[in-house]
This record gives C-alpha cells, sequence and structure tokens, in this order.
C-alpha cells in the first residue's frame, strides 16, 4: 500500500508542478495549453545543462529558463499579438517537440540523438521525520523537487488569495479594465504569468527527465502537459485542489501498473486509457457548474 | 481583412515592411513572409549546429523534387494533410477549434482496415469506395463524441477533441492488439489489406489517387464556404457568435455540421493513408497528422482551398528532410521546427481585432 501510494506521489509530481503554472497562466487570463511544450523543454534544458555542466543544480535552473522560453514565445504570440491562445499553445508544442528534438542530434553532430545518462536525483530523507511510520517514507523521504511541489502548492495557494499581486493577477484573469482602472497594467501581469507559467511547468519537465529518470528521449512527456491542464480545470483552478486532482491521476497510472505487475487480464490498452477517460467524465460532470476566470482567451485592448 | 491601408497597429509586418506595398498586407503575402521568416531563422539553426544551410536547403529542395519518386512521396505525404486540414480549416472559420483530427484521422485508418478486411469487394472500386467510406464513417463518430460531450456539457471543445486524441491513439492499439491483429507480427499492425482496395497509383510517380480526391473535397469546402447560405451562417458565427444569433443561426446546428465534416474528411484522411501508403494498419502511422493538419489549416489562412499550397509545403518539407539528413547529417526534425515556427509567425501576423 505504501508503495502504491508512493508511486501515485511520484506521478503526480511533474503532473502537480505543470497544474501550478498552468493556475498562474489560467488565473492571469491565458489558457495554458502550451504547458506541455513548456514540460517538453524543461525535461530537455535540464539534462543537457545538468550533462553539460556537471551539477543537477544547473540543470534545475536551465529547466527553469527552458521553459521559461516557450513561456515567452507564447506570451508575445497570445497577449502582443493577440492570437487564439489554445492554437498558440498547441503551436509552442509542437515547436518545443521539434526543438528538443532537432537539438538532442545536432549535439551530437548527425543524425543520431546524444545518449546521456545521468543518476536520477536521489531521495532527501529528513532525520526524524522520516521515522515515522507511513509518513515518513511517504512524505519525509522525498527527492528534492517533489518537496519543491508541495512547498509551491501551497505557496502559491497563499500567493494568489492572501497577497496584493495574487489578488491584481486574479483581477486581470477576471476583468482586465477594472485591474486596469486600479492601476495594474493588464498586458504586464499576463506576459509575466505565463512566462512564469513556463519556468513552473519546465521544472515539471525536469522532475520527469532530471528526477526520475537520468535521461531525455523525444516526446519524453508524453501528454503530461495536456492532463496537468485537466487536472487544474477540474480543481477550479485552485493549487490545493490542482494537488488533489494530479494524485488521482497519479493513483490511477499506478494501479495500472499495479495490474500489470499482477498479471490481471485487462488489455493495458484500455487501462492506459482511464485518466483521460476519467479527466473527459469529470469535465463533463463539472459541465456548466466550472466557473472558467471570466476574461481568460480573450485578447486585451491596447495601444 | 480590409484592403484599406492598416494603422501601425494593425499587422507587425508593417514595422519590418512598408505598409504601402499590398503584398506585406494582403493575407498570402503575410503567410508568404511567415514561411521565409521561419525558414531564415531555422537557416540559423543548421548554421549554429556547425552545418551549411544551403547545402542543407539544397538537399532538401532536391529530395522534394528531384525524382518522380521523390514527387510522388511529397504529394503521397501532404495527401492527409490537405483531407484533415481543410476539416480543420471549416472548423476554425466557425470559431469551432477542434484539435482532434489526430484522433479522428487515427480512428479512420481503422474504419477503413475493418471495412477491407472483414467485407472483402472483389471489384476494386467497391472495395476502394466502401472502405474510404468505413474511414469517413469512424472519422465522423469520433468527432460527433466529442461535440457532444462539448455541446451536452458545455466543456470546451479544444479540451475534448485533444483529450479524445488521447483515447482514439490507445483505441488503435487496443483493435491491433485484438480484433483486426496480426498474430506473431513483433509489433502491433494489422495484416496486409486485400489488393483490390488498395488505391489507384500513377505507376513511375507512386502517387496514389489520394491527392485530387483531396483537392476535390477542399474545392467542395471552399464552395460551400463561400458560395452557399450555411458557409454564410459559418462565417456570421465564426467572427461573432451574438451576431448568429441575433441573425438566427443555430450555433449547435452549426458546430454539429462542420465538426461532422471535418471528421469524415479526417478519418478519410486516415483511410486513403492506410489504403494508399501502408497497405495495412500499423500503429502509430498517422502519428502527428492532426496537429500538422492544424498546421496547414492555419498556413492557408482557414481558406480550404489555399490549404492545398500549405499541405504541399509541408509535404514536401518533410519528403525533402529525409535526404537532408541522409545527405548533410542535419537531423530531420527541422522540419517540425520549420513547421512551429511557421506556424506561430502566421498566428502573430493574423491579428485579431479586440
Amino acid at each position: 500500500m505504501i508503495d502504491f501510494l508512493a508511486a501515485a506521489i511520484r506521478i503526480a509530481t511533474p503532473l502537480l508542478l505543470a497544474a501550478l503554472g498552468g493556475i498562474l497562466s489560467e488565473r492571469a487570463g491565458v489558457f495554458a495549453v502550451g504547458l506541455e511544450g513548456m514540460m517538453l523543454m524543461g525535461a530537455f534544458a535540464s539534462i543537457v545543462g545538468a550533462w553539460a555542466a556537471h551539477s543537477a543544480l544547473a540543470g534545475v535552473l536551465l529547466a527553469l529558463v527552458g521553459g521559461a522560453t516557450i513561456g515567452v514565445v507564447i506570451a508575445i504570440v497570445t497577449v502582443r499579438f493577440r492570437a487564439d491562445n489554445m492554437v498558440t499553445g498547441l503551436t509552442a508544442n509542437i515547436l518545443a517537440a521539434g526543438l528538443t528534438s532537432y537539438l538532442l542530434r545536432a549535439l551530437a553532430g548527425g543524425g543520431r540523438p546524444i545518449a546521456i545518462h545521468l543518476t536520477p536525483l536521489p531521495p532527501w530523507p529528513i532525520p526524524k521525520l522520516d521515522q515515522i511510520p507511513v509518513v515518513g517514507p511517504l512524505l519525509f523521504s522525498l527527492p528534492p523537487l517533489t518537496y519543491l511541489a508541495i512547498v509551491g502548492c501551497i505557496g502559491l495557494h497563499a500567493f494568489l488569495l492572501r497577497t496584493r499581486t495574487g489578488l491584481t493577477l486574479r483581477a486581470t484573469g477576471e476583468n482586465p479594465e477594472a485591474a486596469f482602472a486600479s492601476g495594474a497594467e493588464p498586458m504586464r501581469v499576463r506576459v509575466l504569468a505565463v512566462v512564469a507559467c513556463g519556468a513552473i511547468a519546465g521544472l515539471g519537465g525536469a522532475v520527469l527527465s532530471l528526477q526520475q529518470v537520468g535521461t531525455f528521449t523525444d516526446g519524453m512527456t508524453g501528454g503530461r502537459g495536456y492532463l496537468a491542464l485537466a487536472s487544474l480545470i477540474v480543481a477550479r483552478w485552485n493549487p490545493i485542489g490542482a494537488a488533489l486532482a494530479c494524485l488521482a491521476f497519479g493513483a490511477a497510472e499506478a494501479f495500472e501498473l499495479r495490474l500489470q505487475g499482477f498479471g490481471v487480464p485487462v488489455s493495458s490498452y484500455i487501462v492506459q486509457m482511464a485518466p483521460y477517460v476519467i479527466a473527459l467524465a469529470v469535465l463533463a460532470g463539472l459541465g456548466r457548474s466550472s466557473r472558467m476566470p471570466a476574461s481568460i482567451g480573450q485578447p486585451l485592448q491596447w495601444d | 481583412m480590409t484592403d484599406t491601408a492598416p494603422s501601425a497597429q494593425d499587422s507587425w509586418l508593417a514595422y519590418v515592411w512598408p505598409p504601402r506595398l499590398r503584398l506585406a498586407n494582403s493575407m498570402a503575402g503575410r503567410v508568404a513572409a511567415a514561411a521565409a521568416l521561419s525558414v531564415a531563422l531555422s537557416a540559423l539553426l543548421v548554421a549554429l549546429s556547425g552545418h551549411n544551410p544551403y547545402a542543407a536547403f539544397a538537399a532538401m529542395l532536391k529530395g522534394a523534387l528531384g525524382s518522380p519518386h521523390q514527387i510522388g512521396f511529397a504529394l503521397n505525404r501532404a495527401t492527409p494533410y490537405l483531407l484533415a486540414g481543410s476539416g480543420v480549416a471549416l472548423c476554425f472559420r466557425a470559431g469551432v477549434i477542434n484539435i482532434g483530427a489526430e484522433g479522428q484521422i487515427a480512428l479512420g485508418g481503422v474504419g477503413a482496415a475493418a471495412v477491407a478486411l472483414h467485407f472483402p469487394a472483389s471489384l476494386s472500386a467497391l472495395a476502394v469506395v466502401s472502405a474510404l467510406a468505413g474511414g469517413a464513417v469512424f472519422g465522423a463518430l469520433w468527432a460527433g463524441l466529442a461535440t457532444a460531450i462539448h455541446l451536452g456539457r458545455r466543456v470546451h471543445e479544444v479540451l475534448t477533441t485533444l483529450l479524445l486524441n488521447f483515447v482514439a491513439l490507445l483505441l488503435v492499439q487496443q483493435t491491433l492488439a485484438g480484433p483486426l491483429g496480426q498474430f506473431g507480427a513483433g509489433f502491433l499492425q494489422s495484416p496486409e489489406l486485400p489488393r483490390a482496395a488498395w488505391l489507384w497509383k500513377v505507376p513511375e510517380f507512386g502517387a496514389h489517387v489520394g491527392f485530387p480526391i483531396a483537392l476535390v473535397a477542399a474545392a467542395a469546402l471552399s464552395f460551400t464556404v463561400w458560395r452557399t447560405p450555411f458557409g454564410f451562417s459559418l462565417r456570421v458565427a465564426g467572427s461573432s457568435r451574438r451576431a448568429a444569433a441575433y441573425a438566427g443561426f443555430s450555433a449547435p446546428a452549426i458546430t454539429w455540421s462542420v465538426m461532422l465534416i471535418a471528421g469524415a474528411l479526417a478519418g478519410l484522411a486516415g483511410g486513403v493513408e492506410a489504403l494508399g501508403v501502408q497497405h495495412r494498419l500499423i500503429e502509430g502511422f498517422s502519428l502527428g497528422f492532426g496537429f500538422k493538419a492544424v498546421t496547414v489549416a492555419l498556413l492557408g489562412a482557414l481558406e480550404p482551398l489555399a490549404v492545398a499550397p500549405a499541405a504541399l509545403f509541408v509535404g514536401m518539407l518533410e519528403a525533402g528532410a529525409q535526404s537532408m539528413q541522409r545527405q548533410i547529417g542535419v537531423p530531420s526534425a527541422l522540419v517540425v521546427v520549420i513547421e512551429g515556427l511557421t506556424m506561430l509567425f502566421v498566428l502573430a501576423a493574423m491579428v485579431r481585432r479586440a
């Protein structure tokens, strides 16, 4: 059981970081369809950074930069040029897929991808606390980026609901004219929110590559960015709720791995559909009751 | 787009391109400029990776147009993009952001293969037509499912189409592991389809009959958009939902129609790929096709007929990329970078008025 929960937490971590970034972006009024590309870029940049600088910290920092780069691209095209959020996000995902795949091969100087294999980041047990039965191994013996995700989740919740800047950000997503009238600059808020979203989602990608696998492969995020997007909508743009939603997806996937392990005669393809079908079912269940930030996806007036 | 001279805010191109040049203000000019800019940027990328961009693009061009076989390859490559892309263009025109072509194409392949394998017809024309119809029906059904959830439960169509893509790809794998699969093949694929169901090919070029079919479909869509009452209603709905409601056009009816048409075309694209290129259903046979469809729809400025040159552009890029990688050693993934950049520039160039 502990193994199962630990697996759920492990699978949920990259999703959660991406979802946290997405909440920032969507609360400011920009759809976060580009999460997948931000994660992929972060996953790539962190591995290359850690490999080139022989330092995991360099990898983590570069993941922030890599994800933020995609954020900058999306911010410019959607906020400055008022393009459709959804299509732009999707396009940025294609660009990230192409760019990482190209650079991975260009680094080796030819048609073959360069092979980088690093040791995945080890857990950092917190002395004493990790001795508590059940809770200890589950919550106090985690790899570094997972702690960061948990702290970030609580931090984002406090930031959005308890700080002035958080209020400005939410106002920009609800009613940019009102935010402008009260002295905020909606355009700047949105650009910063999308770029920050990219950096955080990039960190989510680093969890996958740097912390869990130790290498980068083409398209390794495999749709997790879209699942993160679904989970933040299911959670109604609330960080704590997003953590629960990501854990639910993590549990579904961990359950699937279990079933395969026990040789249960259920097709793995059907079981793999579970996260997507659950996401659709929950979204459909919420239906009309799920209220988006009022001005999400709507371009800003500017002169 | 109006023909009046734009103010400075109208187009970012106006900053780098004198507004008096009509070319920069026309949609075609903007798209061409966007494509040129992205090719220039990717040339920079090639140079940075230590290769000669001129040699790389020369190899790419030769790979795309160097021989009849290569031309045929590019045409075949462009066919599913044109079919699915013109459907996507129709949806986007109506303000329905359908990004589910990926799944609709994949299931179209399943439908075509299932009909070809289970209802074999000895008469070739009958076999081909029935298999393609099977593909179109499966694609439309999948699009219909997304539409039903979208309209019935008010879930954004981007989310329903997107999430169903993943389900569709897994569904294809499931059918290949089960009812449609070939046992002992080593990987997920169907048995070879009966020869009667293969698409007819131009001998030396190897180009199958799919591209002309796609051209006819695009022309029909273009006519529908510009010359029929239905086309008018969907254009109104696309530019303003409230205006459409005021004029008495039913938004759900428009959404249903464009989604089903686009789904059928995407399914047809999957069928054409299975019957014309692979001659069987293979796992991942259409990977990325749906997103390419969005690319070419945007490149074609959402005008179904203009999607044809856009699809040819992408098809040629991909045909050329293989030989570029072989001869110069520049990774063929560069093509995806070019596509992504072109799309971003086009998106930025199609400035929306708030």
